[in-house]
């Protein structure tokens, strides 16, 4: 059975701290370190650099998404820092990547991330395949959400974990709504995602990203757990 | 998104531009003032509105395409948009979104054949899709007699000609679409869990969505090496039928002319002549020609 953790940022928005708490009194195995907004990062690195976080069996840390070109390079290696001393894989979307030469040192601690229908790149297997050409080593976030959300008949979906699924490293697990929010996963979705539970890696860690506060976490893990459930069922048919 | 002959990439001086704004996402009251613009500034570069029907020109909501497949809600409009957007439709918008409803109403289609699911229908058929097409084709003959009686016979000429070729093209072409999927074969046991068989079945036709009704067309033909010759011969007469569209001298002339001045009309002829070429061709392939696997296949669906 997977690694089941969620996003910091999902968990307690802002509170890095808090969010690694929570996710000890629920005994998580995995946890997603987020510093979406660029003004986290430094207290991110501060915050591994002081702690450790050995007890979770797996550990990624997601990218900013909003720095320019100029600060790339300044981000990049913070990141390669933390992703290289620890060998924690560093999520990142592919319209962040500005400059390619800040991002190949990366290797295989590189994980692009598939995206939502709000983007113009890395949505569908034409648009990721150049950039696993870039980066043949990087590896794969699949989100769920995003790949239900750009083709809700969950073809793309089949596609892309058909193509990259071999690479993949950790799924994104929410649902996402056509604003483009993450919202918690109704049995729409659920369904949806069942459709190519059997194409999903069984080891690879699930990262919750729906925003939920912290009581109802668990039902939400429950929720999750389910994409599988009818899988896992077939399978020892 | 484009239909008619823009959707299928035979544009000529006299075709009308047949658009909808198409739909897919949370209502917005703001929708409409989209459309009326859209209106405005694709009437202006085509010179001329969408065609008389009402079913172009106006806003589609891809709930109504996926959700309504049969049943008092389908509409004519909505039975037309949905089918034309399988078989003849461009984005000139967000591909993203084309491409997304057209998986979504394939999911519908696929995911609710329950024989096809199973692999139980004859030859791998998904016969549910396959009955919707021809419900379309009918729709459009009838609908065709029901114009002329409507409009005292006017333009009539025209649109018989359309209806024996560019409507009959789309009709062929969807036949070719679900028999597309004909001979593939299930790798496991039919199980509600084998979602691979119909996003296979939905890739397979959506990658066909993206071409066009004369590729398809043109790849019954190919595939089919006895029946060269009778493809060159519809395809032939398909080009001759467009370049008598693209005259405006001769569409304007068919488009008065009266219904008892056809049999001596030599231009008329020309098309009528045309066209029973076109239906000869198509007949080889889908019903006279055994060398290929198509008149068993309409055997098998085309008419039961």
């Amino acid at each position: 059975m997977s690694s089941i953790g969620f996003s910091t940022g999902a968990l307690c928005k802002d509170a890095l701290a808090e969010a690694i708490d929570a996710s000890d009194q629920m005994h998580l195995e995995a946890i997603e370190l987020s510093a979406l907004r660029l003004r986290e990062l430094a207290g991110l690195v501060d915050y591994v650099n002081a702690h450790d976080l050995s007890r979770f069996k797996y550990v990624s840390v997601h990218a900013p998404t909003d720095y320019t070109a100029d600060q790339e390079p300044e981000v990049a290696d913070a990141l390669l820092k933390v992703a290289t001393t620890f060998h924690w894989p560093v999520v990142v979307h592919p319209d962040c990547f500005r400059n390619t030469t800040s991002w190949k040192p990366f290797g295989k601690w590189l994980c692009i991330e598939n995206m939502d229908k709000r983007k113009t790149c890395g949505r569908t297997v034409e648009e990721l395949r150049p950039l696993f050409d870039e980066y043949p080593e990087a590896r794969l976030c699949f989100d769920i959400a995003h790949a239900h959300q750009v083709d809700t008949s969950m073809t793309e979906a089949y596609r892309i974990l058909r193509e990259f699924g071999t690479r993949i490293v950790q799924l994104h697990v929410s649902e996402v709504t056509s604003g483009s929010r993450h919202d918690r996963i109704s049995e729409g979705a659920l369904r949806a995602f069942q459709e190519v539970a059997e194409q999903l890696p069984r080891t690879a860690p699930i990262i919750l990203e729906t925003p939920v506060l912290v009581s109802e976490a668990q039902a939400e893990i429950e929720k999750a757990s389910r994409i599988f459930t009818a899988a896992l069922l077939e399978t020892t048919r | 998104m484009l239909f008619g002959s823009g959707g299928r990439f035979e544009v000529t001086s006299g075709s009308d531009p047949d658009w909808t704004l198409l739909v897919d996402g949370q209502a917005n009251a703001k929708h409409q003032e989209t459309a009326t613009r859209a209106g405005v500034a694709i009437d202006e570069i085509a010179g001329k509105p969408p065609g008389r029907e009402g079913i172009f020109g106006a806003l589609a909501f891809s709930h109504s395409l996926i959700q309504y497949i049969g049943g008092q809600d389908d509409t004519n409009a909505n039975l037309t948009r949905r089918i034309l957007l399988l078989l003849e439709s461009k984005a000139i918008g967000r591909e993203d979104a084309h491409r997304r409803v057209v998986n979504a109403v394939l999911d519908r289609y696929l995911a609710t054949d329950r024989g096809w699911m199973s692999g139980h229908t004859p030859y791998g058929v998904p016969r549910f899709l396959f009955n919707d097409i021809a419900r379309y084709w009918r729709t459009v003959t009838v609908d065709y007699a029901y114009r002329q009686w409507t409009r005292n016979n006017q333009g009539w000429a025209l649109r018989r000609a359309k209806l024996r070729m560019s409507r009959k093209l789309t009709y062929a072409a969807g036949l070719m679409y679900c028999f597309r999927l004909a001979g593939e074969s299930r790798e496991v046991p039919m199980s509600e869990l084998d979602s691979g068989w119909k996003l296979r079945g939905i890739e397979t036709l959506s990658g066909l969505t993206m071409s066009t009704p004369l590729d398809i067309l043109a790849d019954a033909f190919m595939t089919a090496p006895p029946l060269h010759a009778v493809g060159r011969h519809a395809f032939d007469s398909y080009d001759r039928f467009l370049g008598v569209l693209d005259n405006r001298d001769t569409r304007e002339h068919l488009d008065t002319l009266p219904v008892d001045g056809a049999g001596s009309d030599e231009q008329y002829q020309f098309l009528r002549d045309l066209g029973e070429r076109f239906q000869d061709s198509l007949s080889t392939l889908f019903i006279r020609d055994g060398r290929s696997r198509y008149p068993r296949l309409i055997e098998e669906y085309g008419v039961f």
